[in-house]
Formats: C-alpha cells, structure tokens, sequence
C-alpha cells in the first residue's frame, strides 16, 4: 500500500515503535507551525480525513447534512482507532467546522492533548503579532508536556531550519511542474506530497530528491493541453480521481491550493535571533494568501487570481471546492468575479473527499479544455 | 487551410476510441482544403485496448502512405494514447466532424455502443449544448447488439429487416431490461423479426428525438457514431421527427454519411490541424518507425 493510501498511519507507528518514549502530533488543515510540534520531539502527522478510502459509519451521527465530508471522515477515524497513536491534535482556524470539532475532541478523548489555533487577522506586531507570539509559546509549553521534553531556542532553530528545507523543496517541485508539467503530473506531485505529511520530514526530502532526479531523467512526452489552476481545495481534499480526471481531460494543472499549510510560510524563515518571533513575523508578512487569513485589500480577492494567472502562465481557472466548505465557497464569488473581469476563462465545481463518480467532471474540465484550445482567442 | 512552414500539407490523425471499436483518420490539410486520406475502424471484442488502438492507427497510417504525421489527436477514451499530441473531448470531435461531412448541420445526434447525445452546435462547429442519455442500456448500440443476438440476427442485417417492418411491435422505452422482456414474449407469440427490429428501432428513435428536442435545434442534425449507418434506426428516426415535430415551422431534417462512423476520428484531425497551425509548431509529432 503506498503511503499516502495507509489510513492506518503505519509509518508513523513504526516511527513511535522504533523511538520508544517519543510521541506524536496530528494536526488539521489548513496551518499549523510545524515547527514547534518539531522543536518538542514530537512527530508531525497532517490528518487531512479518510478520502474514499473510508466508509463513513459513525461520523455521519455526529454532523448535519449541510456540513462538509472532512470532520465526518476525522470521526471515523478516530472512532474506529486509527487515530490512537496520537498523543496531542492542533485545530488550527480554518471554519467553524474545525473549531467544534476541537471542542469535541476534548470531551471525547480527554487523554489527548488538544489545542485550537486562532492564527491573528491583523498583522500588526503590537496585535496580531503579540497574540501569536503568546500562541506559540503557550503551545511550546503544552507540547513540551506532552513530550516530556520542553524545546529550547536551538531546538526551535534545528526546526526552523529543517522546515526551510521542506519548504524549499516544496517550492522547487512547485516550480519544476509549473515548468513542465508533462515532467511532475499532479496525480504524482500530489500522492508525495500527501505522503509527506505522514512521513519524517527528513524521509520526505530523500525521496522528493529521488523523484525530481527520476522526472529530470525521464520526462515524459510533452502534450497539448490547457494550463490550469485549480484553486479552492485547501482544506477536504479532493479524491486523487479526480485530479487524475482533470489531468486526464487535456488539462495541466500548474497551480493549486492542495495541501497548502506545507507552503503556508512563502520563503525561508530567519534563523537568527529570537525564533518564535521570527516564526511570528513570517506568519504576519510572508504567508500565502488564502480564504482563511482576512484580506485587508478591499479589492485584493478580485485581483488574486489574476496574479496567480500570470505567475503560472496558466490559460484558465478551475475552481473546485469542496461542498459545503464555507471558506472557499464564500471566496469564490469575488475570485471568480475578478477573474472573469480580467477575461480568464474559468469554471467551477463542487466535490467531496469520498467522491466516487468522475464523469461530469471529465465533461466539464474536457470541454473547458478544447474551449481554452479552441476558442481561447478565436471568438 | 493548414501548410507546414515548407508549403507542404499539414498530416494529422485522429483516433476515437469508443466502447466497441476503435475509429482511425488520416487527413491531409493544404492550400485546396482538407482531404480525407484514410480511415480504419477496428472492433475491440475484448482485446487489449492498446493493441486495437495501434492496429487502427497503423491501418490507416499505412493506407493514407504517410510516414510522418504533425499531429496526432485522440477523442473519446483515448486519452491516455502515448503518441497523441492531444486529446479532444468528443463532443467537440463529432462536432466539428459532422460539420466537414454535411456544412448544413447544426446539430448531431451521436448514438454509440454504450451512450447517445445530441449536441448543438454554430456554423464553426463550436458546441453551444448538450444532452446525453443517462446511465441507461436502452438507448445505446449494445442494447440492439444484444437483441439481435436473441434473435439470431447479424447486425449488419438488423437495419434492412427493420425496413421490410409491416407492423412493428412496440416495446418499452424506458428499460433496456424490460425492453428485452418485451422481445422474448414477442418471440413466443410469434411477432415476425423485422417488426420487432422496427419495435425496437421506434423506441430508441422516440428517446433520441427528445435529445434533440429538448436542445431546440432546427435544420440539419447529423447523424453520427456506430449506429448512423443502421438504415432501419435512421428511418425511425425520420419517422419519429416528422411527427414529433409536426407543426414547428422548422423541421428538424436528419443527415447520415457513409463516413458518419469516423465523425469523432475526423473532427479530431482537423481540430489537430487547426492546432498545429495556431501553436505553429514546425516539424513533425510522430514519426514512422521506418522513417526513423
């Protein structure tokens, strides 16, 4: 089974069985500072659900229907003890949904060391920045609990600098599939990227390095299709189907918002002197634009897309949302709204994690594609 | 019209990779227009979809004489052709087909093995809508394959049986599985073959009129896919036309060519020439192995 599959967590539990005494933390979309998780010695676990792997029995008794698939999924899993290895979860503030689910978590697994994380919606450093700041260590203080090993200013650096080469190596696959994306298709940036957030941050750099050896040696044959980005699948993740359909279809997918926490941060955060706050000024100043920071430009979400448009040197915009996600589904408008005032072709879609069924997307991603192709400049 | 740099015609194919054969064109593009240089079409019957696929190819390849190709496009299933330059959806492809065979056509009513739609489309052959069948046997080739295989009838006779019809026997249009009930109660009281071809015909020709209905076309439709050469599905179709729109002052008139089988593979050729003209992408994009 390969990693990015294994609901069952297995490379994190042979981790915990081989470092008798170390401890693991499982944290929830969208940001978490990983850093800190890394900093106390313990393990960082991305739980982004189950996807179509899992049948939803239980999860679905603790949610409406109008609620989306992702904290049902969570549930299942933690109901069914997949999730019992872990010994603190962080909920950062990605929706409403996420918060209760937090508040659940105390009530039902009270062993485990639960923390929800407010991320500031000011930048200013005497607000946002002194709030997140007091965050930060509080929660230094509530992980070195757990691990029994409280993390000092050099191990916070160790992790700051180890989460650099994450980033970096994110940021270089990022741009070699924006370069060729017939090199790095999604179905495979994607399955290495969700396997690193169950993995070692230092196993994934290894076989990121391989892969990108692997796609400089053998490329694959360059094809004509439209250049898209997909955007609006930040938090519940799309089934890998789906990607599949959309690349399938005659699209190259050169931008996303898949799995965003891991490039949350833009660039190499400082190691010099104090880390937390290092680690403060970047999420205040450096961090990607996304539904779940408040935006203080009043035009800056009708522009957004237009950016990310000529960054990748994409044709078009799809935007897949996951039913019933607020963040994104709110968003949308505005996006899409400036999107189309600046003449960006652009469809939308709703799925959910455990969809199972792809035509109707093959349809509309297929057609979108040929009008792109076709009609782009034509009518 | 579509030269390479050096003046030459531009060569493209198309592969349109259906449920139940595989439909290959070769197409030269020059300064007189687009010319038809070959077409093959190879039944699948449970073979790997590879091996069908490069049979069809290499068919028409080698009839068309060509040794170089500057695009190869693929529709329908065939997405996934590692030779392809690019992949057209099939909407798109019988569009753009249709209208090469019959310039009148501003519709196409596209019946294969396993699905049915009606597309409307411009005087460019750019798709304006759509519907199709939902996932349901009853309006598709496989569905009359199978009669007539109950019926111990060749397919390339079920059309000209449907057409000696006196009486044809109505059966269920909204079942493939109560449709083939149907046909075996018939067979027991003794309904003639040809009435319960024509039966039949009439059911899947009163589903495929209220695709094209429901898509307001007008003028010509175009009849393409695996079944458009079934003279007895064509007749009820007609049939079903006239009454149904009987009263709209502009009927709806259905077209069928001898080639409508190869619109997906032809549409794909020629968008696949378009493209080569507007990414001006020089040279070739296949080549043959004995060339190379």
């Amino acid at each position: 089974m390969r990693v990015c599959d294994d609901l069952d967590f297995g490379i994190a539990r042979e981790w915990l069985a081989e470092n008798p005494g170390r401890k693991a933390c499982g944290y929830l979309p969208v940001y978490a500072p990983k850093e800190v998780i890394l900093a106390s010695g313990l393990l960082p676990v991305g739980i982004h659900g189950g996807g179509d792997r899992l049948e939803i029995i239980r999860g679905d008794a603790f949610y409406q229907s109008y609620i989306c698939h992702l904290p049902r999924s969570v549930i299942e899993l933690a109901q069914t003890g997949r999730l019992d290895f872990l010994s603190a979860l962080l909920f950062p503030s990605t929706c409403d949904v996420i918060r209760n689910l937090s508040g659940m978590w105390k009530v039902m697994y009270p062993d485990v060391v639960v923390r929800y994380l407010d991320l500031p919606q000011v930048t200013g450093t005497e607000t946002g920045g002194l709030f997140w700041e007091g965050e930060m260590r509080g929660l230094l203080r509530d992980l070195g609990a757990v691990s029994g090993r409280p993390a000092g200013e050099d191990d916070i650096r160790q992790a700051i600098r180890l989460c650099n080469s994450l980033r970096s190596m994110v940021r270089e696959l990022y741009r070699v599939r924006r370069e060729r994306p017939w090199a790095v298709p999604t179905e495979e940036l994607y399955s290495l990227l969700r396997a690193a957030e169950v993995v070692p941050v230092e196993t994934f750099l290894d076989k990121a390095r391989a892969y990108l050896a692997a796609a400089e040696e053998q490329p694959g044959a360059r094809k004509d299709k439209s250049r898209v980005i997909v955007a609006g699948a930040f938090c519940e993740q799309p089934p890998l189907g789906l990607i599949k359909t959309i690349e399938r279809a005659g699209c190259y997918i050169v931008d996303d918002d898949f799995l965003l926490g891991n490039r949350f941060l833009m660039s190499d955060v400082p190691t010099d002197g104090d880390p937390v706050r290092q680690l403060t000024n970047a999420l205040l100043h450096d961090t990607v634009r996304s539904p779940v920071l408040f935006e203080a430009s009043q035009d800056g979400k009708r522009r957004l897309m237009k950016e990310r448009v000529e960054a990748a040197r994409a044709d078009g915009i799809i935007f897949a949302a996951a039913s019933f996600c607020d963040p994104a589904l709110l968003d949308r408008p505005m996006l899409r709204a400036g999107a189309e005032a600046d003449a960006i072709p652009c469809i939308a879609f709703q799925f959910s994690e455990n969809t199972g069924q792809f035509q109707q997307f093959r349809e509309q991603a297929g057609t979108f594609a040929d009008s792109i192709k076709l009609w782009g400049d034509n009518e | 019209m579509s030269t390479t740099k050096a003046g030459a015609p531009v060569l493209t194919a198309g592969i349109d990779v259906g449920s139940s054969a595989v439909k290959a064109v070769v197409l030269a593009s020059g300064e007189g227009g687009e010319k038809i240089l070959s077409h093959a079409a190879v039944r699948i019957r449970k073979r790997e979809i590879s091996v069908v696929i490069d049979q069809a190819f290499e068919t028409a390849v080698e009839m068309a004489g060509a040794n170089e190709l500057h695009y190869v496009a693929s529709t329908g299933e065939g997405e996934d052709i590692p030779y392809a330059t690019g992949h057209f959806y099939g909407m798109t492809t019988h569009a753009r087909g249709a209208l090469f065979l019959e310039p009148r056509a501003r519709s196409v009513l596209d019946v294969g093995a396993l699905h049915a739609r009606a597309v409307a489309m411009n005087g460019r052959g750019r798709v304006l809508n759509y519907k199709m069948t939902s996932q349901c046997a009853s309006g598709s080739g496989q569905f009359l394959a199978n009669i007539a295989r109950y019926l111990g009838v060749s397919q390339e006779d079920i059309g000209p049986l449907s057409a000696q019809s006196a009486a044809p026997e109505m059966v269920s249009s909204v079942c493939a599985v109560l449709a083939e009930t149907d046909v075996i109660n018939m067979v027991s009281r003794g309904i003639s073959t040809p009435d319960i071809l024509r039966g039949i015909h009439d059911s899947m020709a009163g589903r495929f009129v209220r695709l094209l209905r429901s898509l307001d076309v007008e003028g010509v439709a175009f009849f393409s896919g695996g079944l458009a050469g079934d003279v007895g599905l064509q007749a009820a179709i007609r049939d079903a036309l006239s009454s149904e729109f009987l009263g709209k002052t502009a009927p709806v008139e259905l077209v069928s060519h001898p080639l409508s089988v190869f619109a997906g593979a032809l549409g794909a050729a020629l968008w696949g020439a378009f493209r080569y003209r507007k990414l001006d992408l020089g040279g070739a994009a296949w080549t043959s192995k004995a060339t190379a």
